[in-house]
């Protein structure tokens, strides 16, 4: 039963992709003008036969020499072999390349403000439902509407200004030399996360509080059931009762957080990356956009709507694993 | 049953008059209730608060003409640059262009409120009609809408919006258009696990029964079952639109001839307040979203409560907020239409109480 239910997930998710692809390719693409006329606008001595032979060969450079159908199928080919065409930047660098280049410095912000999102609001969740009520319980009820309600740019902003250019603890902008002049010493991962910090920190602010609030809930939800007043009954210690029967299982929701978390690990920090100019994937798609790159737009979407797919399976995955009770459609039961 | 389908749509259809009337009269109907919530917002503590800030900010941005000193969008009306705060400027000038940043702030509200109140009755709309049909009607629509939503959800929004603004231009209808585009998959998943509850509910069956039309049955007896849903989302993803919406300004992927407060915070960024420590300038638009945001959350969160008093003192709103399109959320609808498969109808309760808490 479960196999199937596996498979029939992991099918769909293939599916999916397909489509995704298809919208991928087509929608960047509504407005697209001819690039030979773009990039190659016709000389003042030049003749109609010769601009002709120019446009016929810039076409040819960046495939548009064939029909949009025909164009669709290579892309879908290159895509197998890992190709995803070629950027329109000066010297036309493979986009899978430059995707390659950006991507790990958007993980070292995300992945970090995931880690201390998880665990820390896991931890405050925690306290908060076992205080329910009193103070901080209230406190986190409070900063969670808070947080929500203000967008993470502006805390961003504030804490440039507070930390970065009034305290002088952390840069304020992102050191520009720091992508160039990485090699894997530990000055150099001691500089990334120094430039890291003020990025991080406006991130995980509301990362911690989301956490928290979903732990919270659903642990208050868990802490009624028969199995929570069986333990108590036993008369084990209230740690105990939290960490190992609540918490585990409250782990639900937070499963799901975190799995949202992660698809959203690549495409969440456009505006944090575009304030602190730091070298990642939002500023090269906000670069990609700026100059009309659409192969790049095209490529770093592609990749984010399949990061969050894969995500959004193994999330479901693991809830298959976590609970037993997830039946075939994958509903709980 | 299609008999009795058929009979009812000739009556409809005979009288086509009487079609517009019965939607004018649901249509009063709907607003004497969204009246009713007023009042029953305001006798509540946190709606209260909610609604005085969100009155306030409607205020500043309907008269916004005659409260601001000034005239930001008047190049004429421009002090000298960089102004510290004084009694003539509350909150100085900027440093680029000399406009008084308190006029910005009060013309700034008009942005965020127009966008997110639009957006959210847009979705409110929309969501409101795929989740019906795809609950009530089921069948090939109902699976072809849920496809939608299960591509809608994987396409990273932010770039595509992005990519959209910049082909069909940064007006600000093309902004209300593209946020409803992408907002409307998690209100339309709520509306069809509770369309789906309905459903099966002794008063929509003796309606079929009595041969009622589907058209009739999903106006007159679904619509208001699902109201206090499409109001609570209302205010939720106004608030949620007018983050997004500063954030797209920020970007500078706004409408770039209004001032905004998300633009005002690019123009910080871009304008070298932080270098001078002009906080007040930083710290202005920042306040002025929050308020918006806080205020329609607060609402949202009292509407709540109101609806059902069994939540209280969980905030399932914020989760919504949070989580439009949670799958967890997901799981528990599967659950509901797993009991309504197996009529168990009494079922739905415990789950509720999942999402709810």
């Amino acid at each position: 039963m479960k196999k199937s239910y596996i498979i029939k997930r992991i099918l769909y998710t293939v599916l999916l992709f397909f489509v995704v692809l298809t919208l991928n390719f087509f929608i960047p693409r509504i407005g697209i003008d001819d690039p030979a006329e773009r990039y190659y606008p016709p000389q003042g001595n030049m003749s109609d036969i010769e601009y002709d032979i120019v446009k016929q060969a810039t076409r040819k450079q960046y495939g548009f020499d064939v029909s949009t159908w025909k164009q669709y199928l290579r892309y879908v080919d290159g895509l197998f072999h890992g190709d995803l065409g070629n950027s329109f930047k000066s010297g036309s660098p493979k986009v899978i390349d430059l995707i390659a280049e950006r991507l790990p410095w958007t993980l070292v912000l995300s992945i970090t403000t995931l880690f201390i999102g998880a665990i820390s609001g896991v931890l405050i969740g925690a306290f908060a439902a076992w205080k329910r009520g009193r103070w901080p319980d209230l406190v986190l009820m409070n900063a969670s509407t808070i947080t929500t309600a203000l967008p993470s740019f502006f805390i961003a902003l504030i804490l440039v200004l507070i930390l970065g250019f009034e305290a002088e603890w952390f840069p304020a902008y992102t050191d520009p030399n720091m992508v160039a002049d990485f090699d894997w010493s530990p000055e150099a991962i001691g500089t990334v996360f120094y430039n890291a910090a003020l990025p991080i920190f406006s991130m995980a602010i509301g990362s911690i509080v989301g956490y928290a609030q979903t732990t919270r809930n659903s642990m208050i939800a868990v802490s009624g059931e028969d199995f929570i007043v069986t333990a108590r009954a036993k008369g084990l210690s209230s740690d105990t009762v939290l960490y190992k029967h609540t918490l585990r299982n409250a782990i639900l929701p937070i499963v799901t957080n975190f799995g949202m978390s992660v698809s959203g690990l690549v495409g969440g920090a456009v505006v944090i990356e575009q304030i602190f100019n730091w070298n990642g994937m939002g500023t090269l798609f906000l670069e990609a956009n700026n100059t009309n790159d659409y192969p790049l737009m095209m490529g770093i979407m592609l990749f984010l709507s399949t990061f969050a797919l894969v995500a959004n399976l193994v999330t479901d995955l693991c809830y298959c694993l976590l609970d037993p009770r997830v039946t075939v459609d994958g509903g709980r039961r | 049953m299609s008999i009795e389908n058929t009979v009812s749509e000739k009556k409809l259809t005979q009288n086509g008059k009487t079609v517009w009337s019965k939607i004018a009269a649901s249509c009063l109907k709907f607003l004497r209730n969204i009246g009713n919530f007023i009042v029953r917002l305001w006798n509540h503590p946190k709606g209260r608060v909610g609604l005085i800030i969100l009155g306030a900010l409607s205020v500043c941005a309907i008269f916004a003409p005659i409260i601001a000193p000034f005239d930001p969008y008047d190049v004429t009306q421009r002090a000298e640059r960089g102004l510290h705060p004084s009694w003539e400027h509350p909150l100085g000038t900027t440093i680029s262009t000399g406009q008084d940043i308190f006029s910005m702030l009060i013309y700034g509200a008009r942005v965020s409120l127009l966008i997110g109140i639009v957006t959210g009755i847009c979705i409110a709309f929309l969501g409101a009609i795929m989740g019906i049909l795809s609950g009530y009607v089921g069948g090939w629509v109902d699976n072809l809408i849920m496809r939608v939503v299960d591509v809608m959800l994987v396409i990273p929004t932010l770039p595509l919006t992005i990519v959209l603004t910049n082909l069909f231009g940064k007006s600000y209808f093309m902004i209300v258009f593209i946020f409803t585009l992408f907002g409307w998959t998690g209100l339309a998943r709520t509306i069809r696990s509770q369309v789906l509850v309905l459903k099966n509910s002794n008063y929509v069956k003796a309606a079929e029964l009595a041969g009622a039309g589907r058209w009739h049955i999903m106006m007159k007896h679904i619509l208001p079952g699902v109201s206090h849903l499409l109001i609570m989302s209302t205010c939720l993803t106004s608030a949620g639109i007018m983050v997004a919406e500063a954030g797209l300004s920020f970007l500078g992927l706004g409408d770039p001839t209004a001032i905004s407060w998300g633009k005002m915070l690019a123009e910080v960024q871009s304008g070298g307040a932080m270098l001078f420590g002009y906080w007040w300038w930083i710290i202005a638009p920042g306040i002025g979203i929050f308020l918006a945001v806080y205020s329609f959350m607060r609402i949202g969160i009292a509407m709540e409560e109101i609806f059902n008093p069994r939540m209280k003192q969980t905030s399932s709103a914020y989760k919504i907020f949070k989580n439009l399109n949670n799958q967890y959320i997901e799981e528990v609808f599967h659950s509901m239409d797993e009991s309504e498969k197996l009529g168990y109808v009494g079922g739905v309760n415990d789950n509720d109480e999942t999402v709810g808490v």
